[in-house]
This record gives structure tokens, C-alpha cells and sequence, in this order.
């Protein structure tokens, strides 16, 4: 197997790692491919289809899509691929019409279809099962919701409907939802996520109220310093190691 | 029960086995799932009570044992009587007597038992006439939970020749040169797939059977798992033998509880005389073969899905970029073949390529067992060389269409095939000519549609179908069936709208281009085919019309007199009074009280009952 492999994507010239994503090779390039279920942190699943690139005539989803081949030729933005991708952000759009992300998105492929259709027959719920609330779960060990059910019926779900028994209340699926369908309320002392409600632990060092005692629980630790107070932390402990090796180089 | 420690210890067994006394008469009896339905267990048992009071149980000059799938399930229970070959249909219990007394003790024809005396054999039926049963060739001839029976007819033959001469690179050779194609939808060219297994890199290769058979109205595969299990196993020992894979899986639906049990037996027995797990045959080759039983899901016959299933994972599937060949199960190299692709296998290393291209055409050589259902005269499992005509499966085999009806269409490849018209009868039944016509050879089920069957509804009701298998994973598949479906819905309704034709093959087509998994990229095909062979019907739809009378509310009845002899079987049927008419004399519908329910169409036995437009409708045309 070669180690590196070359061809073109959208005519430019392209060099890639063997079986880098075409995803990551167009955005090397500067070349812009409209994502979702997609997410850096998160094992790619290609559910969502908005990624869709031409390759050889053929669709596929650039976040999977191994370059393999000498000589390849991907066509990241041709009227195949937008007419594709009208028809995803069509549907996707008409589950969660007041997304600002889809309805941004939307714009651009307007002319291919994408826009709210009142014959739509879906729940407009929100929810374009994307499932990235799932894969963080499942990646922070938690597991505390998944994607159930199947067909139009699928939907993110805690175990039984019930309040989620092994959530954390630590938000990374609400953070990470591009749709922003996951609601949350921080009020002062608790939080409110998934019909649960969290005690939030203070701040050692400045009494901000950021993580919740399971998540603590759960890293094995009764208190943490919020973000910024462990920055400052860190930022002290580099500045000190610093003034050692620079008086040490001094001599 | 002794180990095989040797090729040569196993041929000798066989050559022990025919060189006994057999039995002088054997009444099998038909356990194929259709005749199981329809009461074939209690024949059997009918037919073993009859014998005790004979005295015949534990004579072993007489023999009665239940079979594999003769076949022909519409006039099942089905019982054939060897070696006269006398074959009895639509038999009950209370034939067990005659049965007994005079078919097996004397091989006399039971009087009143068979229609045609004179042609008292399977093969004198049309049925079987344009038939080659290679696949099922043993149904009907061996006691599937007998180790025996399968080594009496042939079994194991090849396992002993590969293991004991041919060696892995030759069995091999004889697979990739047969030209076999995956029989379970695709029609892969199989030894491509082995290829790719044996230079595969990474341990341990694994080798899959695709039992998962999700296609309604289809049970070849089924009847194949239940009438000879020992054929599926020997071929996949064959292909883990030259592939070198060390384990498999046989995935079998859960529905299939009869399967399951057969295949678990089978798989028991031959590991007891060493034909499976370790130190196959006293050789060093060893492999490991288990079973999983799925969930139901239709999804999970499309093999990334399977695999996740069979890991214990959520049966959905995976993009595919990487063939499961260098990355499939638990990330391993894998093989994944329909069970009757396996079953092919041992033949073609016994007899060589050249016996296999014996039948067929060069680019689809074999045979194919098909499932033969809906409007024709004999439903049933008919195996036809491939390259064999639709008009042969549909006029020959089935007898054509029940009731005298006209030809409309047939569907197939299971609900993500396609509906072909009876202008296209002399098509040839093979991979690639279906699939250019729109439709595809699936797992091999036909369907034969009447003129009362509409297209529209057919293509509604796969896509249903569709919807509600549909996994939920990618965006096109999930919410853009439904879409398509509300469409269809309303087309059927009479909620139909001018344009919706051109928006359900626009809308399925970004469907075909745009899903993640085989089955979401074919879900459009019941839509696309439909209409590429029927769209003056969804035209009329559009204006709330249905000419086959099916979708109700969008028809009226009405009656050629030149043709209504007066029967008055519509008068009968019809609910709500609206035929009127004497004996004999020309019947007239009466539209203000019509309900166009459809009741009186099917009853019409001359074919003067025709759904003509509303009143209403043809003016909004005009």
C-alpha cells in the first residue's frame, strides 16, 4: 500500500496520506464541504449524507471516504452533488425548520429544493437524528442515551422515556447538537437536562458553579476548578517551570 | 458414533452405506414450510399411526419420513411414494390408510389420491416440466436431520475430494471458474469475493451465511435451511477450507425457529463424525461454525447491517467503502454469502466448473431456485436454469394466471425490486437482464399481479413496506420514504394532485443517489419501475382515476352487456344493492348508489365487469 496517494479534487492538484478522508483533504486544500452528523471529536457515521461529494459519477459521503486511489478525481460542489445535498437539506430542514445552522445552510441550496414544505409529513420535532448527542455519550463512557426505534419512528431516547439514570448532566450532547433541539436550564445551583435535575459543585478557587456531582463522580473527583481558574492554574505552573529552564539556560 | 479420521475412512462409510439393503418402498412426505402450514406435520403423524397398526414401524424394508420442500405448495400437503415416483396432492389424515396400506406396502396408485392415473409422477406435472433441481435436488429425497441420508445422496463427496486431493488453490479455482454469482440479491460474482478473502491480511477470516430471508411472500431460502442443511454447511467448510478462514455464522431469522433447529442438528452431527470444527477429517484444517438468530429486522439481509448484528450491535449498516473482504466482521476479513450461494458450492468442487456452465447462460450460469406467489395458478419453489424465460416461470411452471385473468405485471426481487409488464414475458430471468429493466433477481421471489392489480398500490405498498423497515440511519432513507409514501398514499385516495407523478421519479431518484446502504439506494425501485412501465395509470390517478378497480372511491363498475350473461354473482356480491338485473338477462351498475368498493369485480367470470372513470371525474378531465 503506497503511502501517499494523488489526484485532484475539484481540478486542483491533491496530495493526501493514503486513506485520508476526502473531507480532510479538501478542507487541506481550502475547499469547503457543508457537514453535520459530522464532528472532529466523534467517530465518523455518515447518517446526515450532507457531506456528499462525486467521485468517479459516483455520491459518497466525504467524511468516510477513503482516498485509496492514485489518480483520483473528486468533484466536491458539481450539480450532481448540489442536487443531492438540496434533497438532504430538504428533509433535514423540514424536521427542525427553526434551526439557524440548517436554515443558513439551506440558502445556499435553495434553488435544489431546500426550502420548509408544508406537504412535508414528518414531526417538524427539531431532531435531524444525526445522532452526535449518542456518539459523545457513548464516547464520555456514559451511554445514557442512544438512538432507538427505526424507520421515520427513530429518535434519541433515554432508556424506557425514563429520566436517564447513567447521565452525568455534564451537556456534551447539548453542546454538541447542531440543531440546538436539546434543552438545558442552569439555574444557580442545579441544572435541568433530559428530566433530570443536577447539583452543581462550586469552583474551589472562585465559587462558579460548573460541573455537576455525578461528572465529578464519574472522573473520580469530589471537586474540580472551573475552566478558567484551571487555565490561570496552568498558565502559572507554565510560567514558573519557565523562569527554571531560563535561569537554568542563563547558567 | 465414530470420528472420520480420514477422507478415505468417510468414502468407505458412504460406500458401506449404498452397498446396504435399502428400504424396498420409502413415503416421504412433503415438511417444506408451505405444506407444514397447510397440515403436512399431522399427514406425517397420521400416516406413523397408520403404520404402527401395520406393524410396519421398525420394518426397515418400509420407510415414512417427512422431506424437504417438493415444491409445488399450492396443492399441498404434497407425498411422494419412491422408488415408483407416485406423487400425491392436497393429501389429509384421513388418507393415511390407502396411503399406507396400498401406496407404500404394494406401490399401487391410491384410487380417488391422484387426478391423472395415468401420469401418476412429479415429473409428467408442467409444473416440474421446465425444471432443473440442482439446489434442491435433494428435497424430496433425504430426511434433512439425517447425516446418512445426505452422505447416500452425494454428500460430503467434495469435502473428502478437497481436503484429500484437490487442496485449498484448486477448490478454489473450480469456484472462481464456475462463474457462481451471489444468489441473495447482488449477484456478485462469487469468485471475486474469494479472491479477495484469500489475500486478505488479518486474523481470524471469517466466512458468513445469509439465512436473514426478509423478502415477503419468498422462502426459498428457508425451505433450503430446513430440507438440506448439511449442503449449506458442507459448502461453507469448503469455502473456509480454501479460504482459510478458521470461523463462521450462519444468521437465520428468528421467525425461522424450524431453521434454526435443523441447522443446529446438522451442524452437532457432522462436528460428532469430524466433518466440522477441529482437525476436520483427521486433517490439521480446522473451522468453527455457529449460529445467530436475528431479530426480524429486514435491514439486517444487507450484510454491513448483519455484521453489526451479529457483533451485538444495533443491525444498522455501515458506509462501505472498505469491502468487508479486508475489514468486515469485528474488523476481520469476511466473507458473507447467501445460504444457496453455499449450497452451490459443493456441486461445482465435485463436478467442476464446466458441469456448473452446463446450465445457464455465460455471463449467469446455474440455476436459481425462485419463489413463485401471487395471481398464478401454482404458487410454489420453482429452480429454472438462469437465462430461463419470465413466461416460463410465470405460463410453464405456474400455469399462468389464476382465474383466467389477464397478465399485468410481475414483481421482482422482494419489495425493493421492481414491477416488469406482461410486454416484457419473454425477458430472460438472470442478474443483469433484470436489473436493466428496472427490477433485479433479489433473493429470487416473483410476484404475478392480475388486472385487477394496481400499480399504484403495489408501489404504495412496498414502499410501506419500506418505510417501516427502513432502519432510521441516514437522512434519505428515514424521512425521505415517508414523503414518498404520503404521495403514493394520496395518488391511491383520490387526493392525488397534477404534477405528482413527476415529483415521486424526482424525489426517488435523489433517494437512489443519495442513501447510505444498498437497501435505502434500491428503495426507490417499486416507484421508479412502476412508473416507467405504468405512468399513463399514475396519470389517471392523478385525476382520480384507478382503471383495476382496486383503490377504492376512484372507479365505477361498469357492465358490457354483450358479455354479462346474467348470473347475477355481482348482483350477490355487490353491498350496496347498486347491480340490478334478471337471470340471464345483461346486469346494470347504478352509479348514484354505487360505492365503488370493488366487491363485484373479482366475481365476474366473464370478463364483463370493467372500473370505468366516474362521472365526476371525467368531467373535472374535460
Amino acid at each position: 500500500m503506497p503511502e501517499w496517494v494523488k489526484g485532484s479534487i475539484d481540478g486542483i492538484p491533491a496530495k493526501a496520506p493514503y486513506g485520508t478522508s476526502l473531507l480532510h483533504a479538501a478542507r487541506a486544500l481550502g475547499i469547503d464541504i457543508p457537514t453535520l452528523c459530522h464532528h472532529e471529536g466523534l467517530p465518523p457515521d455518515g447518517n446526515c449524507r450532507l457531506c456528499l461529494c462525486e467521485v468517479s459519477g459516483k455520491l459518497v459521503a466525504s467524511c468516510m471516504f477513503p482516498l485509496r486511489d492514485q489518480g483520483f478525481a473528486a468533484l466536491t460542489g458539481s450539480a450532481k452533488v448540489m442536487d443531492a445535498r438540496g434533497f438532504v437539506l430538504y428533509l433535514m430542514l423540514n424536521r427542525a425548520p427553526k434551526s439557524p445552522r440548517l436554515i443558513r445552510l439551506a440558502h445556499d441550496y435553495e434553488a435544489y429544493g431546500a426550502r420548509v414544505d408544508p406537504r412535508f409529513p414528518l414531526d417538524r420535532d427539531g431532531c435531524v437524528r444525526c445522532g452526535r448527542c449518542a456518539r459523545v455519550c457513548s464516547l464520555q463512557a456514559s451511554e445514557a442515551i442512544d438512538l432507538a426505534g427505526r424507520g421515520p419512528g427513530r429518535a434519541v431516547l433515554a432508556p424506557f422515556g425514563r429520566p436517564p439514570e447513567d447521565c452525568l448532566g455534564c451537556l456534551a450532547c447539548a453542546l454538541n447538537c447542531p440543531t440546538g433541539r436539546i434543552a438545558f436550564q442552569d439555574d444557580g445551583a442545579t441544572r435541568r437536562v433530559w428530566d433530570r435535575d443536577f447539583a452543581l459543585v462550586p469552583c474551589p478557587a472562585c465559587g462558579e458553579r460548573r460541573f455537576t456531582k455525578e461528572q465529578l463522580g464519574h472522573l473520580g473527583v469530589e471537586s474540580a476548578l472551573c475552566p478558567e481558574c484551571r487555565r490561570r492554574a496552568m498558565a502559572r505552573e507554565i510560567l514558573a517551570a519557565d523562569s527554571v529552564i531560563s535561569y537554568k539556560a542563563r547558567g | 458414533m465414530t470420528r472420520f479420521q480420514h477422507a478415505d475412512g468417510l468414502l468407505g462409510h458412504i460406500k458401506g452405506l449404498k452397498g446396504a439393503p435399502q428400504p424396498k418402498r420409502t413415503l416421504w412426505v412433503c415438511g417444506g414450510p408451505g405444506c407444514l402450514a397447510a397440515g403436512g406435520a399431522k399427514v406425517h403423524e397420521a400416516l406413523l399411526n397408520e403404520a404402527e397398526k401395520a406393524g410396519l414401524l421398525g420394518n426397515p424394508g418400509y420407510r415414512i419420513s417427512l422431506t424437504g420442500c417438493l415444491g409445488l405448495c399450492e396443492r399441498g400437503p404434497l407425498a411422494e411414494i419412491r422408488p415408483e415416483g407416485h406423487f400425491y396432492q392436497n393429501v389429509g389424515p384421513g388418507d393415511a390408510p390407502g396411503l399406507v396400506g396400498e401406496a407404500l406396502l404394494e406401490g399401487r396408485i391410491v384410487e380417488g389420491l391422484i387426478k391423472d392415473p395415468k401420469n401418476p409422477t412429479k415429473d409428467s406435472l408442467a409444473f416440474y416440466k421446465p425444471q432443473e433441481r440442482r439446489v434442491m435436488r435433494r428435497l424430496g429425497l433425504i430426511d434433512p436431520e439425517s447425516l446418512d441420508d445426505y452422505l447416500l445422496h452425494g454428500g460430503y463427496e467434495a469435502l473428502a475430494l478437497a481436503l484429500g486431493s484437490l487442496g485449498p488453490g484448486e477448490t478454489a479455482r473450480r469456484v472462481e471458474e464456475s462463474g457462481l454469482r451471489g444468489r441473495g440479491g447482488g449477484g456478485f460474482p462469487a469468485g471475486r469475493k474469494w479472491r479477495a478473502l484469500r489475500e486478505s491480511v488479518g486474523r481470524p477470516r471469517y466466512v458468513l451465511a445469509n439465512g436473514d430471508e426478509g423478502d415477503p411472500g419468498a422462502f426459498m431460502n428457508r425451505a433450503l435451511m430446513e430440507g438440506d442443511p448439511f449442503s449449506i454447511i458442507e459448502g461453507m467448510t469448503l469455502g473456509a477450507f480454501a479460504m482459510g478462514a478458521e470461523a463462521g455464522f450462519i444468521y437465520v431469522r428468528h421467525e425461522y425457529p424450524l431453521s434454526v433447529m435443523r441447522l443446529s442438528k446438522a451442524i452437532r452431527l457432522a462436528k460428532d463424525r469430524g466433518l466440522l470444527g477441529e482437525g476436520i477429517l483427521g486433517s490439521d484444517v480446522g473451522f468453527e461454525l455457529g449460529i445467530v438468530e436475528g431479530g426480524g429486522a429486514f435491514v439486517c439481509g444487507e450484510s454491513t447491517a448483519l455484521m453489526a448484528s451479529i457483533e451485538g450491535r444495533e443491525g444498522t449498516p455501515r458506509v462501505k467503502y472498505v469491502r468487508s473482504t479486508e475489514a468486515g466482521l469485528w474488523e476481520r476479513p469476511t466473507l458473507l454469502q447467501n445460504v444457496e450461494s453455499w449450497a452451490n458450492v459443493p456441486p461445482i468442487v465435485l463436478n467442476g466448473p464446466e458441469w456448473f456452465r452446463s446450465l445457464g447462460s455465460k455471463d449467469n450460469p446455474g440455476t436459481k431456485v425462485f419463489s413463485l406467489v401471487g395471481q398464478v395458478r401454482d404458487t410454489g419453489l420453482v429452480e429454472l436454469p438462469l437465462g430461463s424465460r419470465i413466461s416460463d416461470l410465470v405460463e410453464l411452471a405456474g400455469g399462468g394466471v389464476a382465474k383466467g385473468r389477464a397478465l399485468k405485471a410481475v414483481q421482482t426481487g422482494g419489495p425493493s425490486g421492481g414491477c416488469l409488464p406482461a410486454s416484457l414475458m419473454s425477458l430472460p430471468l438472470d442478474f443483469d437482464s433484470l436489473t436493466k429493466a428496472g427490477a433485479m433477481m433479489g433473493s429470487g421471489g416473483l410476484i404475478v399481479m392480475d388486472d385487477l392489480s394496481c400499480v399504484v398500490d403495489v408501489a404504495r405498498y412496498f414502499t410501506a413496506f419500506l418505510t417501516e423497515e427502513s432502519c432510521g440511519k441516514c437522512v434519505p432513507c428515514r424521512d425521505g420514504l415517508p414523503l414518498l409514501l404520503g404521495v403514493l398514499t394520496g395518488l391511491t385516495k383520490g387526493e392525488g394532485r397534477a404534477g405528482d407523478t413527476g415529483l415521486l421519479v424526482r424525489e426517488a431518484e435523489r433517494l437512489k443517489a443519495t442513501a447510505l446502504c444498498g437497501l435505502g439506494q434500491s428503495a426507490a425501485n417499486p416507484i421508479l419501475s412502476t412508473v416507467r412501465y405504468f405512468q399513463e395509470e399514475y396519470l389517471e390517478h392523478e385525476r382520480g382515476f384507478c382503471r383495476s378497480g382496486r383503490c377504492q372511491g376512484l372507479f365505477v363498475p361498469a357492465i358490457d352487456p354483450g358479455a354479462c350473461t346474467g348470473c347475477g354473482l355481482c348482483r350477490k356480491a355487490c353491498p350496496a344493492a347498486a347491480i340490478e338485473g334478471k337471470a340471464k338477462k345483461a346486469h346494470k351498475v347504478l352509479p348514484g348508489k354505487c360505492v365503488s368498493c370493488g366487491s363485484c369485480l373479482p366475481k365476474c367470470r366473464f370478463l364483463a365487469l370493467k372500473p370505468a372513470p366516474r362521472a365526476d371525474t371525467v368531467k373535472a378531465d374535460a
